[in-house]
């Protein structure tokens, strides 16, 4: 770019040197002819007609310092450009393409690529895994700390074993208000594993990592330079983190990936306490990772890892939950992409197919009009152009039309990726960080490129007969056949492109359109976590959700409202099925997995919408109770006493001999996610005595009528409400609609682009077939003519286009039918409550593409049929 | 040396022989041509700046730019040392040349 502009630069200036030099030549002659006794303006005159044309001349200058293959490049580059303007549909048609192609493949490449295939960011990266339980209750492998004692302790497959807690909310003061950040936990090694080292400041030690060491932390370097200014002075420094003091050690890199790609803003020693008792530690949750020795396989450390499992299985995990727990031992890639993996391969998939697409559409193309000007190059040639000559000029234009198309796909890449960062949904294929891949952006100029020039070479590479001067000539048979298997195989692709995105896009709409379990219409939600510092014991809860009750219950425009500690579609961590006990029944079946639980007011069911089945609703009376009733979901129900009505029974949920009687069954609702099937869940009511209260909550408030502006004022309301009880608690205030709205994010957004890809794939196929057959329809107009003459209807000859485009159609389809099934693997995992090999979605697709396909093959046969004799006859 | 325009080859001669005297700039070199011909011969000064330029992308003679003895600012040429050489060179194809072409007419 810089090397262009000087030259550019350079060129001006030498212009203007000629320019000056020609002037100082007719002031030279004027001063002579002025000598010579003339006037001055008659001197200046005489001048000028002496020297003649000073533009020719200038021209005549500008040529000696043009080189000729740069002349000539320019005069191809133009005569290419009034080619195209001859006849632009084809040069258009072609660059939008090869736009298509190019930048649609660009831009999802471009994200796909960091997740698929680039290296993570950490040194010999292949090395890191993540190891652990996997069970029913997530799903991602973790651990517990008392088995990861035992782990690290005993281990030989890894160089480095390492672990993290979960993520924490913590409030960093910063000045008189606090800040919530997200904090992490992690063993003092949990850096050097990663093959990472502070930016400044020092790493965890040991000694950090004691279990009564004083409180050390590395801050991440975005908040080092939004909260410090990148000031060195905070190392050493004590900064506020939940009211506790901490020393700043350290600064964690700029380019610092959490392993699970979370977003720390601290890091802080676990402290793991190998002195608790073991059952202490077992109920204490973990992520681990782990370095790879040099030269061992992950399956080789899986199976050093085994008897370990098997031991930690015995010692940690309850009984009745053994047979679902497996040892998962994975790269750090699968762990991190896991839950996005198969969206990726699919939407590379489907973009791969569309490139396929748009390239056999941009060779058909080129075949065609090549085909076309056989004749202009035969007559070129036979007027004295030389076949180098020849060669060139169609090279020229194939680089001019690769080029033009290069420079689109470049801006259709930017605006795709543009487009996929605005709809896409948060932390779906990390996008933030999506830029155009440079490397993905030269490949497929190349190839472009190469495509453009190999098939636009082709008339020129043939040597110009005679004959085709006569233009009696079709393309020969072989190029023909080569150009109708083209088409099919666009065809074949766009059904896989089309069934992919039929598929989704009906398993989307079962998933909009599924019975929740309950109406999230007009409810509105506040969820918040209690800080622990001030909230830790459980009657300060108890107190605090008692005030926010009696505040909250009669709020305007509120027609019920509820407090819970967790609302679907999510649930709590579940407890295990086999836990309950019911009084006078044999104990329940083993491996029965989670059941959900709340803990709720009594108006919870009114507010969330979900109906009371049989039995009764918590009431307030109920609240003074010792022992908290219970209503169970009726698949709990159904599972615990089957045919046996479950009003009134005892039932003891956690082993800790609290009987506790049930007064209700409730309707089920989704409350793990909204794909996976519901899981059985009770809820509890929170009766005045508890002490059972988690730090969490989340406040209902079912509203009469809904607008923006009554959601603005509750808003205003309950803020108010939370201020005056704390007010630096951070209150997340939505509708619930919002809430299950984001669990559909995801298949949305694939569906979409799925669908977007296959529209495309389907006009680019739907395009090539329109071509080709006018193509033939235009080299066969003087045989059309004569077969008219000799008494063809004009329905006969449209049938005879209809049925060319007709063969080659079910042909592709034939084969695309097959890709499908290939893809129905690939699409598995993606889709919700439908087969990958659901037949209407199949044949949804297989109608679209009917459809378009006899409206392409429609207009050609169309202007067959219409081809009048005569004129056809008289043709040339 | 092959040379397609006899023509363009006698204005080449006619250039770099001037400048054999030193250097000079374009309109100094169409006025010697003029006057030591006494008219006989006219440079054609539209082609003259073109010729200039080819020489000196050649590299037979070179040009810069200095203020002429009226105070007038010019571009000036001088002779190479390879300009000097195809002078000679120049010179014999051209006697040559004339030579022929004098007994040509002489014996036709």
């Amino acid at each position: 770019m810089k090397t262009l502009l000087q030259w550019l630069q350079r060129r001006r200036a030498r212009e203007t040197e000629w320019r000056d030099e020609i002037e100082s030549h007719l002031a030279l002659r004027a001063d002579w002819h002025r000598a010579g006794g003339l006037p001055a303006e008659e001197a200046e005159r005489a001048a000028r007609r002496r020297f003649g044309g000073k533009l020719t001349a200038l021209e005549a200058v500008r040529a000696v310092h043009i080189s000729p293959w740069v002349e000539a490049l320019l005069q191809d580059v133009r005569l290419a450009l009034r080619g195209f303007r001859r006849s632009p549909a084809v040069a258009l048609v072609s660059i939008a393409t090869m736009a298509i192609g190019i930048g649609a493949s660009t831009a999802v490449f471009s994200v796909v690529d960091p997740l698929l295939f680039r290296r993570l960011p950490y040194p010999h990266d292949s090395q890191l895994v993540s190891l652990g339980y996997l069970g029913p209750v997530d799903d991602n492998e973790f651990n517990v700390v008392s088995s990861y004692l035992d782990w690290r302790r005993q281990q030989t497959a890894f160089q480095a074993i390492t672990s993290m807690r979960p993520a924490s909310a913590c409030d960093l003061m910063a000045g008189d208000t606090p800040r919530r950040l997200s904090c992490y936990y992690v063993e003092a090694n949990f850096l050097r594993t990663f093959g990472s080292v502070p930016a400044a400041g020092r790493d965890f030690t040991a000694e950090d990592d004691e279990p009564h060491a004083p409180t050390v932390a590395l801050i991440s370097y975005a908040l080092w330079q939004s909260a410090y200014g990148g000031n060195a002075r905070i190392l050493g420094q004590t900064i506020v983190l939940d009211e506790e003091r901490v020393r700043v050690v350290g600064v964690l890199p700029g380019d610092f990936q959490m392993p699970q790609l979370g977003d720390a803003d601290i890091l802080i020693p676990e402290r793991l306490n190998t002195a608790l008792p073991r059952d202490a530690n077992s109920s204490s949750f973990l992520r681990t990772f782990a370095r790879l020795r040099d030269g061992v396989t992950i399956a080789q450390a899986r199976d050093s890892l085994w008897p370990l499992f098997q031991d930690g299985l015995a010692k940690d995990v309850p009984p009745q939950l053994r047979s679902e727990v497996r040892l998962v031992v994975r790269s750090l890639r699968d762990r991190q992409i896991h839950d996005v993996k198969a969206a990726s391969w699919m939407l590379f998939g489907s973009v791969l197919a569309l490139l396929l697409v748009a390239c056999a559409n941009v060779a058909n193309l080129l075949l065609a009009r090549a085909a076309a000007r056989r004749r202009e190059l035969a007559m070129r040639a036979a007027i004295g152009a030389g076949r180098g000559r020849l060669i060139r000029q169609t090279l020229t234009e194939s680089l001019v039309l690769g080029f033009g198309g290069g420079v689109a796909g470049c801006a259709t890449a930017w605006l795709l990726l543009k487009m996929f960062v605005r709809l896409a949904p948060n932390g779906l294929l990390r996008l933030n960080q999506a830029r155009i891949d440079v490397r993905v952006l030269l490949f497929t100029l190349a190839a472009s490129l190469a495509a453009a020039t190999l098939f636009g070479m082709a008339p020129a590479l043939e040597r110009p007969r005679a004959e085709f001067l006569a233009g009696w000539h079709t393309a020969g048979p072989a190029r023909t056949l080569f150009r109708k298997v083209l088409i099919s195989a666009q065809i074949a692709i766009s059904l896989v492109l089309l069934t992919g995105a039929s598929l989704l896009l009906r398993s989307l709409w079962k998933l909009e359109n599924q019975a929740l379990g309950y109406q999230p219409a007009r409810v509105v939600t506040a969820s918040f976590t209690l800080r622990e510092r001030r909230f830790g014991t459980a009657q300060a809860r108890a107190a605090f959700f008692a005030e926010l009750e009696r505040r909250l219950s009669n709020l305007p425009g509120v027609t019920s409202f509820a407090l819970s500690d967790s609302i679907p579609p999510r649930g709590s961590m579940g407890r295990p099925y086999s836990n309950i006990l019911i009084a006078g029944h044999p104990p329940v079946a083993e491996n029965g997995g989670m059941v959900e639980f709340r803990w709720v007011t009594p108006r919870y069911f009114e507010t969330m919408g979900i109906a009371i089945l049989a039995g009764r609703d918590f009431t307030n009376e109920d609240r003074a109770l010792a022992d908290s009733p219970v209503i169970l979901s009726s698949t709990l129900a159904r599972r615990m006493f089957g045919d046996e009505s479950p009003i009134g029974q005892r039932i003891c949920l956690e082993a800790d001999d609290h009987w506790q009687q049930i007064v209700g069954v409730a309707a089920d609702v989704k409350n793990n996610g909204l794909t996976a099937p519901a899981d059985p869940e009770y809820y509890r009511l929170r009766i005045n005595a508890s002490t059972q209260f988690s730090r969490d909550g989340v406040a209902l408030f079912r509203t009469s009528a809904f607008s923006a502006a009554s959601a603005a004022s509750l808003t205003q309301f309950i803020r108010r409400e939370f201020a005056a009880l704390d007010s630096s608690l951070p209150v997340t205030i939505e509708t619930m609609e919002t809430r299950v709205d984001r669990f559909r994010d995801r298949p949305r957004f694939l569906a979409f682009l799925v669908t977007l890809f296959a529209a495309l794939g389907l006009v680019l196929a739907a395009v090539g077939l329109y071509g080709v057959l006018s193509f033939l329809v235009a080299q066969q107009t003087r045989q059309i003519g004569v077969r008219m003459a000799l008494g063809a209807r004009p329905r006969d000859i449209a049938l005879q286009v209809q049925k060319h485009a007709g063969v080659w159609t079910v042909a592709g389809m034939a084969a695309g039918l097959g890709g499908s099934l290939v893809l129905t693997t690939v699409v598995r995992g993606l889709l919700f409550e439908i087969s990958p090999a659901d037949p209407l979605s199949f044949a949804v697709a297989v109608a679209v593409l009917v459809a378009v396909a006899a409206l392409a093959a429609w207009l050609p046969s169309y202007r067959a049929a219409r081809v009048d004799p005569v004129i056809a006859l008289r043709h040339d | 040396m092959k040379r397609a325009d006899h023509l363009q080859g006698a204005l080449e001669l006619l250039l770099l022989k001037t400048l054999e005297r030193g250097p000079n700039h374009g309109f100094g070199i169409a006025l010697h041509v003029e006057t030591v011909t006494d008219g006989l011969l006219r440079v054609e000064e539209g082609s003259l700046y073109p010729a200039l330029h080819r020489l000196e992308r050649e590299k037979l003679i070179a040009g810069a730019w200095r203020i002429t003895g009226s105070g007038r600012k010019a571009r000036f040429y001088s002779l190479t040392a390879r300009g000097t050489k195809r002078l000679e060179e120049a010179e014999s194809d051209w006697n040559a040349l004339s030579k022929g072409v004098k007994r040509l007419l002489r014996f036709a």
